[in-house]
């Protein structure tokens, strides 16, 4: 098969489980309706409706991981091509990587020593 | 026809997983348990909750199975018993991974409850933790192997299982593993004693029937991937390779769950601190180790 059919294939099997559970949403709806009862709908919190709106915003405390990871997951998608070449390339592909992820290592070094590892 | 088999196995193991876990939980072995409490959830009521994000909350149980499905379908059980053998089969397995974390974050929107939402933001915490050591030993895994396509993966462990070849990458890649598909004890966003079910709790009737069957299924996505990635897939002697395959998966799965049964769940700043701290430095580490390896022995 093809990348292509490949993908369809990918996508029918996709829509296939939507409509499995799609399905199974009719079965469970045509075995009885919910009954419409005051204080049912309540999200879990105690009972009662939370104080605070809950579409707020939220302190990311761990901002500091989360900078470092945006340069680590970019790397990453220099790391996947790296990857199948390597042993094709061989000690030079090393030399290369090597020195790119001692350079973004240091960074990480870095930001530990600089408190980035903690949550704020 | 293989869409139908490799599907089958996938609700199969999910199902003796469901049973294995009411084994060690009450006891008894009741091969039946799961389809009985499915079919109880059918007939229970379903309630939305009383301002929900609608499109969110119907999206999120739907999307967490459709990607463990996705996940299932690039992983090979035997040499022609795989659904799409993608040219970047295990990048995809990542890609459709990612999406684990999508659907904890509609979960945790749509039903505008403060345990649900924070159970949601949590997981993306953990994302931020846990999913350099998915990535960096598949990369080592795909050096060896010298692509991405899965089946030579498996082809690539043929004399020797990565599982010997690079032991680091095989124990952070299940760690990781079990804290992306949030299993004990990295189960974060559902923790039961502290958020009353985090993302699940707003889901009832047929909607959480869908959320758990996704959940296992996640698992044995999951354990799957681990047996093509470090167990050498279908290898094995005298058995068929599909058996292997199935054995291999099963006694992953097991042990992810057995694992988190005696551990207490983890704090999230220790979660990010140990990962980033002491795993990401190891994951570099076992790259190394193996590119040296590659170099060296021919």
């Amino acid at each position: 098969m093809s990348a292509t059919q490949h993908y369809v294939l990918l996508l029918g099997i996709a829509l296939g489980t939507v409509g499995v559970v799609l399905s199974l949403y009719c079965l469970a709806r045509s075995l009885g309706l919910t009954q419409k009862e005051p204080g049912k709908d309540v999200p879990a919190s105690s009972g009662v409706l939370s104080r605070d709106p809950v579409w707020g915003r939220y302190h990311a405390r761990y901002y500091g991981y989360a900078l470092l990871f945006l340069a680590f997951d970019m790397e990453m998608a220099f790391m996947y091509p790296w990857a199948v070449v390597y042993k094709e390339v061989g000690l030079v592909a090393l030399l290369d990587m090597g020195v790119f992820l001692a350079i973004l290592f240091l960074g990480l070094l870095y930001g530990w020593s600089q408190g980035a590892l903690r949550r704020q | 026809m293989t869409v139908a088999i490799v599907l089958l196995a996938l609700l199969g193991g999910a199902w003796l997983l469901a049973v294995i876990e009411g084994w060690v939980t009450t006891g008894r072995l009741r091969p039946g348990a799961p389809m009985l409490s499915g079919l109880a959830y059918l007939g229970r009521e379903s309630i939305v909750p009383r301002s929900p994000d609608r499109v969110f909350f119907e999206a999120a149980p739907v999307l967490l199975l459709v990607v463990a499905v996705l996940g299932a379908a690039v992983l090979p059980l035997a040499p022609d018993l795989i659904i799409a053998d993608l040219g970047t089969g295990a990048l995809f397995v990542n890609a459709a991974l990612a999406y684990v974390l999508v659907a904890l974050i509609m979960a945790g929107w749509g039903p505008d409850g403060a345990y649900a939402m924070i159970g949601g933001w949590r997981f993306l915490g953990q994302l931020i933790a846990y999913s350099m050591l998915i990535v960096m030993p598949i990369t080592a895994v795909a050096m060896r192997a010298e692509s991405l396509v899965n089946t030579a993966i498996v082809g690539s462990q043929t004399s020797l299982w990565n599982i010997v070849y690079q032991p680091l990458g095989f124990v952070l890649f299940i760690i990781a593993a079990m804290a992306l598909a949030f299993r004990s004890p990295f189960d974060l966003p559902t923790a039961e004693g502290e958020l009353a079910g985090g993302v699940d709790a707003e889901y009832t009737g047929v909607r959480l029937a869908v959320l758990r069957l996704a959940r296992l299924m996640l698992v044995v996505t999951l354990a799957s991937a681990a047996t093509v990635f470090y167990l050498g897939g279908w290898h094995g002697p005298l058995l068929p390779p599909w058996a292997w395959s199935l054995i291999k998966t099963l006694a992953v799965a097991v042990l992810m769950l057995l694992a988190g049964r005696y551990l207490p769940r983890i704090r999230e700043a220790d979660l990010m601190r140990w990962c980033w701290t002491l795993g990401i430095p190891l994951a570099l580490l076992n790259i190394i180790i193996v590119g040296v390896l590659i170099l060296v022995v021919p």
